[in-house]
């Protein structure tokens, strides 16, 4: 029942599960007040009458919800009390996201995010719930299909290549590797404490007691404790990576970049390839340690906000990434030396790592919590470090091809940019900077990709890295001896 | 110095628009914090009373201070600039902004008149491109500079765009 062109398509029918999702994650906190209200009797009926008008309006839902693509437009036709229309031209839509969450799976189908333009800066997303995985395919294709100028309708996919694929074991280091499941003990235990005081009894105090009881107090027994609560961190870590990204897999059709990962939730991305206008690598002190990295695309249209979209490899050896470099971007240069940033750099560096934590601790001093200011002070020391890692870090370079900058310790960033990416330039220069001779170049970048900046570099550099980007347009800018030119015309 | 000055200024009488936008936030914050105190005081919880309305009042007296001071400063250190492939601004004292848009990645030129502009005589001309944070404004120009300005934005961002 795959609707060919004008034709009106339904969603599959388990579309109605995830409207009802939607519709029970919406409702729930109201309805549960609301019954709270109501007398004990007339709970369970009325309950069941809401469940009643609930299910009829989500099957009207998903009865009244089609879709079509006619006259190189997407139309999506919804609503039970009102009635909406939403057409989006093709030429509007920037990308397309097939999902398929578990069950969807189960039954052989996906979700398809479209992420359209709208009209100026701001962006809209639809989302077709659940269609079959063969039907989502073809949408793909037909939607993307008109962000091409008139081109010959493609057959079937052109041979893939595939770009990387993510073993097992580089999932598992990746991980461990990652710090992002080191809050994860935190979470269970914040989330202990919300529920502690809704459990009957003083359930968690009893058993937080009898925990506490049990625990050992000797050196050999908290240490022990220690080792099972990192293993079990690690654990998680590695467990957390494989599930989100097990099987990954680049490929690269030619003319588009397609990402697959996940285990009970299998994503896949498209990106065209035309639309990369850069690329980042991120790494970790951690991750440097075991010369890994992760790559991202630097791309419109991928909807900035979430996260995980731009990915082209989770965690990727270095040298892997080098190649892996050299495929998508031959331009692309990770050895080109970057013009170290001056001196006063470093200190605004280690200023800043240092002034949080230490000003805190004096406001604790004077508190008198000798431990928290204690600890804070720590803090402090470790910002020194920090702080002068972060300015190593720091760097830029264009080499006529290339723009490249470099920030940040614990989440480095290195990117690599091609100016024709970047939309529009700004300096920004606060006293303290101003103070030191510093200012850091702003580059924008179109839709969602963000803007990249050079932090802290000195004026003539910013000066000198603007005029090579863009010579004619900044050039008249940069500081010359003649004072102000002639008015521009404002009546040509 | 990082880039040079821009060639042009606003037109003087934004310095007015902005100190009455001040003195508008000055006079806001002492009504709230008139309409918080006095209860307070009433409901005999006197600290808080003094609290409040001391912390308001020097809120209120730091605007009425900003709105004496920051206009002329603003005004003395705003400037823009049309080239032939881009509108410069350059805004700020202490924090200071140089932006340069090109032309041909402008995609909307608008205007905007406040009922406050529109007494004075005045109109913001912005500027927007596909980044959300790429594009600039010039407050405050005479409405016939500023539809010259208009003018030559959109037909310089169109011959761009149209060729």
């Amino acid at each position: 029942m795959s609707p060919a062109g004008s034709t009106r398509a339904r969603l599959h029918p388990l579309a109605i599960v995830v409207f009802a999702r939607g519709m029970i994650r919406a409702s729930i906190i109201p309805v549960v007040v609301v019954a709270f209200a109501w007398r004990p009797t007339f709970v369970v009926p009325g309950l069941l009458a809401l469940l009643g008008i609930g299910a009829a309006i989500v099957v009207l839902e998903w009865r009244r919800f089609t879709y079509r693509i006619e006259a190189s437009r997407l139309i999506i036709e919804r609503g039970v009390l009102r009635h909406t229309t939403r057409v989006v031209p093709l030429d509007r839509i920037r990308g397309v996201e097939l999902q398929a969450p578990w069950l969807h799976r189960v039954l052989g189908l996906v979700r398809v995010d479209v992420e359209a333009a709208a009209g100026g800066a701001g962006k809209a997303e639809l989302t077709l719930a659940a269609v079959a995985a063969a039907e989502g395919e073809r949408l793909r294709r037909a939607l993307l299909a008109g962000t091409r100028p008139a081109e010959t309708p493609e057959e079937e996919t052109a041979s893939e290549r595939v770009l990387y694929r993510a073993g097992l074991r580089i999932l598992v280091v990746g991980g461990l590797t990652s710090g992002r499941y080191i809050l994860a003990p935190l979470a269970v235990i914040g989330v202990l404490a919300n529920f502690a005081d809704d459990l009957p009894g003083g359930f968690v105090e009893d058993v937080l007691g009898s925990a506490a009881d049990r625990a050992p107090t000797d050196v050999l027994g908290i240490s022990l404790l220690a080792v099972v609560a990192v293993l079990l961190a690690a654990a998680l870590a590695a467990a957390g990576s494989l599930l989100a990204d097990w099987d990954f897999e680049l490929a690269d059709d030619g003319e588009r970049l397609v990402a697959r990962r996940g285990l009970l939730t299998r994503r896949s991305v498209v990106i065209d390839r035309a639309r990369v206008r850069g690329i980042d690598l991120r790494d970790s002190p951690l991750r440097r340690a075991f010369g890994l990295v992760g790559v991202h695309a630097v791309a419109s249209g991928l909807g900035g906000g979430r996260s995980g979209r731009a990915v082209l490899a989770p965690v990727i050896s270095t040298e892997a990434a080098r190649a892996l470099l050299g495929e998508l971007d031959p331009d692309a240069r990770l050895d080109v030396p970057l013009e170290p940033h001056p001196v006063a750099a470093r200190t605004r560096r280690v200023v800043r790592a240092i002034a949080l934590p230490a000003a805190l601790a004096l406001g604790a001093l004077a508190a008198g919590w000798l431990w928290v200011a204690g600890g804070l002070l720590v803090l402090a020391a470790v910002g020194i470090p920090l702080g002068l890692d972060r300015y190593r870090q720091l760097g830029h370079g264009f080499d006529g091809g290339r723009v490249t900058v470099r920030e940040g310790s614990l989440t480095r960033r290195w990117t690599s940019l091609d100016p024709a990416a970047i939309v529009s330039y700004s300096v920004e220069r606060s006293p303290f900077q101003a103070r030191s001779g510093l200012c850091t170049v702003v580059l924008h970048l179109g839709q969602g990709a963000g803007s990249r900046r050079v932090l802290d570099c000195s004026e003539a550099q910013a000066t000198a890295l603007l005029v090579r980007l863009d010579a004619p347009l900044l050039g008249v800018f940069a500081i010359t001896s003649e004072p102000r030119p002639s008015r521009p015309g404002l009546a040509p | 110095m990082i880039l040079r000055e821009p060639a042009l200024k606003l037109d003087p009488r934004v310095q007015r628009l902005w100190m009455v936008e001040w003195i508008g936030a000055a006079a806001l914050a002492a009504a709230v914090t008139v309409v918080v105190a006095v209860p307070l005081a009433l409901s005999e919880s006197d600290v808080a009373a003094v609290v409040v309305g001391l912390g308001g009042g020097l809120l209120a007296l730091g605007l009425v201070v900003l709105a004496v001071v920051q206009p002329r400063l603003a005004y003395r250190r705003f400037g823009y600039e049309v080239t032939e492939l881009g509108l410069y601004v350059a805004r700020g004292r202490l924090w200071r902004r140089w932006q340069v848009v090109p032309h041909a990645r402008v995609q909307t030129v608008d205007t905007k008149r406040g009922p406050l502009e529109r007494y004075l005589g005045l109109v913001s001309v912005g500027v927007t491109t596909a980044s959300a944070k790429g594009g600039t404004n010039v407050p405050g120009l005479a409405v016939e500079v500023a539809d010259g300005l208009v003018e030559e934005l959109a037909r310089r961002a169109g011959i761009e765009e149209g060729t």
